[in-house]
């Protein structure tokens, strides 16, 4: 590996006839793959995946660039670029470089054509072109440099190595750019290559930095590959074929393919995405106002009182509205005298409390879902001390004449638990966006039954445990999380029925 | 990275000292420190543009990281100039943000800004106020520039309407440099000039 690393650049130049076969080997020094550690076929159902080391997914994009060159023969490093340009879609680049016009393409791809074979590049830096001088001026660091000791791409414009280390070290570590560091010289846009890259940076810090990025931007560009979320996680999901499904990381975190966040059955990816949007956008907010706020009856300002007495009169210039608090009609027939409001079945006071009714629905609406879905997740979170509880008593249970076999039913039962808690707490994201109409109501029919049965075995799990016969238990409990697992597949059943049959109206504008 | 800070200046402190634009006096670099950390510049107006004549001195800071990312450049001398702060003497260019290259160095840079002074870029503005004004009233905009240039860079045309405008505002009881600065904004309007500056 070093002695290709050593390997000097001039030589590289005018080898690049046999370049094209030294090529895998290369890529191979450039990215520095580590033997492959782990990688898991899994499938579940019939969606096939696979989770990926960090090293593995070098493998991954090394064997993309080898499959695209069997067929386009040019360096693999400019195949890594135009294949980066055109986000490792290769049938797009086939297309492309087959279908057009290839000078165009390499220059919107920003690398030198290798066709192209003009004389200014081919210019040794052995001196043939000035028989008088072998060594001439940095641009960068202006000093007076052998040619042996410098470098550069294809457009021809040359640094010393010094200046060509820094200034990659600085794109590198100040700006974190990976595929992106385009040739120093002004105006000049031709992208550097990781081989160059390689060659040129000896600090391990920078070099696994560059790796990094590029394998980063790898992941990111390419559809059917993403990385587990999961905190300190360096795993990548790679899917046969992009689909909305769970996958499940060799560090234990499930998750969904398509959007990344927990996985989400039944609502979809993007009114999960709204929704989150829109809880952290103004939850904290709305349930403030909801809870310390009224509206004035003329202009819908809201209103905080901030004094005892019931007369208000809203600051709004435009407005300045008389009314009283408790009744939100006008102020003016309590009179003067009255502190109090019995004005409450006056019809102007009603008509004022019913448009601030309506007004407030949405935000209702919004505070009844929100509050539901927020008692799961926090439910859900709490699910986890059960598991804890529930091993002791599992153990202490085997000392009770149960084998170990017969008492795992607990530990099913707390899984069946948490997944009906993440199935109830989504399915208030998919009902809040979700149209009145006959499948909703018998969705919110279903939806009510998991949740009072899932309820139940919470208490069952939480409570009744410590009280009751053991064998009781074991009957009560290996009920209930039966029923509960078929009434969540009855839900989540009916909602994708929905889905394939387009039953489903959605109220746009939440 | 400091050394080639160092070593970078040096040299081309030497080839702007020795380039052709010095000797017709068109740009100058001088060092205030030791360091070569600070440096003042100097461009001359281009010739036939409202800043014609005037000297313009600029204040120039090289980072530690130089030249992998670009100096810190900005007027020390008060300009009138749509991509130049009229308050700060910030300067707006591509070239001393994104699209520095490492192989630029202090003379591009001086005559890019000389190059500036003579094509302005309103569409892409730092001043907003001058901006407006010269891409609405381009005969007031030239006039305040000149006038700039003579009062603060020592231009040789002066703008004696303008002068006495400033003197009666000034008269007033109002700071010259701010009675200028309202007036310029105000299209030199006395009377709006005055109600903006009663009013901050």
């Amino acid at each position: 590996m070093d002695s290709e690393d050593e390997m000097n650049y001039d030589e590289e130049e005018e080898d690049s006839q046999e370049e094209d076969s030294n090529d895998e080997d290369f890529v191979d020094i450039a990215m520095e793959p580590e033997p492959s550690t782990a990688s898991d076929s899994r499938e579940t159902e019939d969606f096939q995946y696979e989770v990926l080391t960090a090293d593995k997914i070098v493998h991954v994009m090394v064997e993309c660039i080898k499959e695209v060159n069997a067929v386009v023969q040019i360096p693999a490093t400019i195949t890594r670029i135009l294949l980066n340009h055109f986000r490792w879609d290769k049938e797009k680049l086939m297309e492309r470089y087959y279908d057009g016009d290839q000078d165009s393409l390499f220059s919107e791809a920003h690398v030198v054509s290798p066709y192209r074979k003009d004389p200014r590049q081919k210019r040794s830096t052995r001196g043939s072109t000035s028989a008088s001088t072998s060594e001439s001026m940095c641009e960068i660091c202006c000093l007076v440099i052998p040619h042996t000791d410098m470098a550069g791409l294809e457009c021809g414009h040359k640094f010393c190595f010094q200046c060509w280390t820094d200034y990659l070290t600085s794109k590198i570590i100040n700006e974190g750019m990976g595929q992106t560091i385009s040739c120093a010289a002004y105006g000049c846009d031709i992208l550097v290559d990781d081989v160059t890259v390689m060659d040129l940076i000896k600090d391990a810090k920078v070099r696994l930095k560059y790796q990094h990025l590029i394998t980063n931007s790898f992941v990111e560009c390419n559809r059917l590959l993403r990385w587990c979320p999961a905190p300190d996680c360096g795993h990548v999901i790679k899917v046969k074929h992009y689909d909305v499904k769970p996958v499940r990381c060799t560090c234990g975190h499930t998750f969904c393919f398509a959007c990344g966040e927990n996985w989400h059955d039944p609502v979809k990816c993007i009114w999960l995405k709204r929704w989150i949007k829109k809880c952290d956008d103004d939850s904290e907010t709305s349930n403030w106002i909801a809870a310390n706020t009224k509206e004035c009856p003329k202009c819908h300002v809201i209103i905080e009182k901030d004094g005892g007495c019931n007369h208000m009169v809203c600051k709004n210039q435009n407005c300045k509205a008389d009314f009283c608090w408790v009744c939100l009609g006008p102020w003016e027939p309590h009179g003067s005298s009255w502190y109090n409001c019995n004005k409450f079945d006056e019809d102007e006071a009603k008509k004022a409390r019913d448009s601030q009714e309506k007004s407030r629905c949405q935000l209702q609406r919004y505070l009844f879902y929100c509050n539901r879905y927020m008692n799961h997740m926090q439910s859900l979170k709490f699910e986890n001390k059960l598991y804890q509880a529930v091993k002791l008593k599992m153990e202490e249970m085997q000392q009770h004449s149960m084998s170990w076999i017969e008492v795992q039913f607990l530990k099913v039962a707390v899984d069946v638990l948490c997944s009906c808690r993440q199935t109830l707490m989504y399915t208030y994201v998919f009902a809040f966006y979700l149209s009145k109409n006959n499948q909703s109501i018998i969705f919110e029919d279903n939806q009510k039954d998991l949740e009072h049965a899932t309820e139940q075995l919470s208490e069952y799990l939480e409570r009744d445990i410590t009280s009751e016969l053991l064998v009781d238990i074991k009957q009560k409990v290996q009920d209930k999380y039966r029923y509960c697992e078929s009434r969540r597949k009855v839900l989540l059943d009916h909602v994708h029925e929905g889905y394939e049959r387009d039953t489903w109206d959605y109220q746009d504008g939440l | 990275m400091a050394n080639i800070a160092e070593a970078r200046i040096r040299r081309e402190f030497k080839e702007v000292v020795k380039s052709e634009e010095v000797a017709k006096c068109h740009i100058k670099v001088e060092l205030v420190n030791d360091n070569y950390t600070e440096l003042r510049g100097e461009i001359i107006g281009p010739p036939d543009t409202a800043y014609d004549g005037g000297k313009f001195i600029l204040e120039i800071k090289i980072p530690d990281t130089y030249p992998f990312n670009p100096p810190k450049v900005k007027f020390a001398t008060k300009i009138w100039h749509p991509n130049i702060s009229s308050v700060t003497g910030a300067i707006c260019l591509d070239i001393l943000k994104d699209q520095w290259a490492a192989a630029m160095t202090l003379r591009t840079v001086l005559l890019s800004l000389q190059a500036l002074l003579a094509t302005a870029e309103p569409n892409d503005p730092q001043d907003a106020v001058v901006a407006k004004q010269y891409k609405e009233n381009q005969a007031i905009f030239l006039q305040t520039a000149r006038h700039w240039t003579n009062v603060y860079a020592g231009g040789p045309h002066r703008e004696q309407v303008l002068e006495q405008k400033v003197e009666q505002v000034k008269n007033m009881g109002f700071e010259e440099h701010r009675a200028r600065v309202a007036l310029s904004s105000a299209n030199w309007d006395p009377e709006r000039a005055t109600e903006s500056l009663l009013n901050s």
